[in-house]
């Protein structure tokens, strides 16, 4: 009985830190307080009320991320290496294949698609949508940036990349919206998310017949018609695999370009004019958006062996949390880290694919993970975001945020794969 | 000195690639492949070390 009141003294203690501030909205709307307490003072911590452990600092993180043989992606099981399962959202995906050689075969179906000459051919497709998508609201001076064009564009452009009929593209931008509000905010949203997929998976079920009869150069065809040991994938690992490209492909990109535009128009629209008189700063704006507050926050890792830090040790098998959000903002390692700034001097700013993990140079951002799970789509994300930034300002001429106070980003729920993003931003704006 | 490309732990990330035109050069697939593999060239060693240091796969492998 003496526990809990230890406890509750405890937490009472400005450092210590209560395991349920994670679940809190306070938390939600604005980490960056806990994270810094979690760096300071609480390097590792044991999360017992969730059962896991925390990393905050970048060099742990950045550590996590290489360490292939202490760290998976996926869940040990004692008496065979992984545990797959099909209760994800999307069905069975490559992510649940950890760092097995079926993830790296499954990963270079497509990876290689997105890099290098490949990408190259599909940019002039993404500009041509772009121009499609901001003609829809050019004229009105106003648009509602998230619902508009965000999730307009990155969505198209990876359906097309799939090869999928471009007549219903906009069935399939339907479909997508309403998944990703039900992995974002649940209740009702949960049940029609779950109905667009069940259509979508009804609509793909032809398609991936007739591409595995007579493939083209589309992914879908590579995806369908790869074969490993002589056999090719189920008709539902295409569809998971679909489903995540249209997540982590579509999502992401969308919710970085949104969250450009608002520390843009919120955070520094007197770094804004910087990038009005030289649109290649875009790149930086990205950049300094995945150090300062990414998409993503949080990546999960489970222990394949006895792990120590800190003096203390990690059993094997056990959860760890990493939140390369807290990372990113590590005094250790950036000076005035909650500042938000384009022209950043001690951040790798990425202008080529460079990881900023040489000896000689400076340090990346985490927002895209390092190691085997690294993201596979980071040039693509970032050309596309670039080309989607530049179309829209150069349309917009002077661009406004029509509200003077922004609730700000938020995300539904930064530990269980919640993206961070403003949920509407709405601009005005003078024709060019 | 050696250097090889592991292609079954390779991601196809293109880092390499980007990072040293000089030593790698990639198919339309995304495929990394060496120009040369024998460095004697000390300029080319250090780009190898690199190469092999910061690549997300750890695909890239140098033999002394």
């Amino acid at each position: 009985m003496a526990e809990p009141l230890q406890e509750q003294q405890a937490s009472a203690l400005p450092n210590e830190i209560d395991p349920r501030e994670f679940d809190g909205a306070a938390f939600q709307r604005d980490p960056f307080p806990l994270y810094k307490r979690l760096r300071d003072h609480h390097p590792l911590f044991h999360d017992r009320f969730h059962n896991r452990w925390v990393l905050s600092r970048y060099w742990d993180i950045d550590g996590a991320f290489q360490d292939n043989a202490s760290y998976d992606r996926a869940v040990y099981k004692p008496d065979g290496p992984y545990r797959f399962g099909s209760s994800h959202v999307f069905g069975p995906n490559i992510l649940e294949y950890g760092n097995s050689p079926q993830h790296r075969w499954l990963r270079n179906i497509v990876a290689g698609q997105f890099v290098g000459n490949r990408l190259q051919t599909f940019l002039p497709m993404v500009a041509q949508i772009c121009d499609e998508v901001i003609a829809t609201f050019r004229d009105a001076g106003e648009v509602e940036l998230v619902s508009q064009f965000s999730s307009q564009v990155p969505i198209r452009v990876i359906s097309n990349m799939l090869g999928l009929p471009r007549q219903d593209e906009d069935t399939f931008v339907g479909w997508y919206q309403a998944l990703i509000a039900g992995l974002g905010f649940g209740g009702e949203h949960l049940a029609r998310g779950i109905q667009a997929r069940n259509e979508m998976w009804d609509y793909l079920d032809p398609l991936i017949a007739t591409r595995a009869k007579t493939p083209g150069d589309d992914l879908l065809s590579r995806i369908v018609s790869a074969e490993l040991d002589g056999a090719r994938m189920s008709a539902d690992e295409v569809k998971g695999f679909v489903a995540l490209l249209l997540a982590a492909g579509g999502d992401t990109t969308d919710k970085a370009i949104a969250n450009m535009w608002f520390h843009m128009m919120y955070t520094r629209p007197d770094q804004y004019a910087d990038v009005q008189a030289d649109p290649n700063l875009w790149d930086d704006v990205f950049t300094e958006m995945m150090r300062y507050d990414p998409v993503v926050h949080a990546q999960f890792r489970h222990t394949t062996r006895e792990v120590e830090l800190h003096g203390r040790v990690v059993p094997e098998r056990a959860g760890i949390i990493l939140y390369l959000g807290a990372g990113n903002r590590d005094e250790r390692v950036f000076k005035d880290p909650d500042t938000f700034d384009i022209h950043r001097s001690d951040l790798h700013m990425g202008r080529e694919n460079r990881s900023g993990r040489y000896k000689d140079g400076k340090p990346g951002h985490l927002g895209f993970g390092i190691g085997q799970h690294f993201c596979m789509g980071y040039v693509m994300a970032r050309q596309e975001a670039m080309i989607a930034c530049t179309k829209l300002m150069g349309a917009m001429g002077t661009a406004q945020p029509k509200l003077d106070r922004h609730p700000g980003i938020s995300s539904p729920s930064i530990d269980s794969g919640g993206f961070r993003s403003p949920q509407e931003l709405v601009l005005t704006f003078n024709p060019a | 000195m050696k250097v090889r490309i592991d292609l079954d732990q390779c991601h196809r990330s293109g880092e390499c690639c980007y990072n040293h035109p000089e030593l790698f050069e990639m198919s339309d697939d995304g495929e990394p492949s060496l120009k040369m593999t024998d460095l004697a060239d000390a300029g080319m060693r250090l780009r190898a070390e690199q190469a092999a240091e910061v690549c997300p796969a750890g695909a890239i492998l140098i033999e002394a």
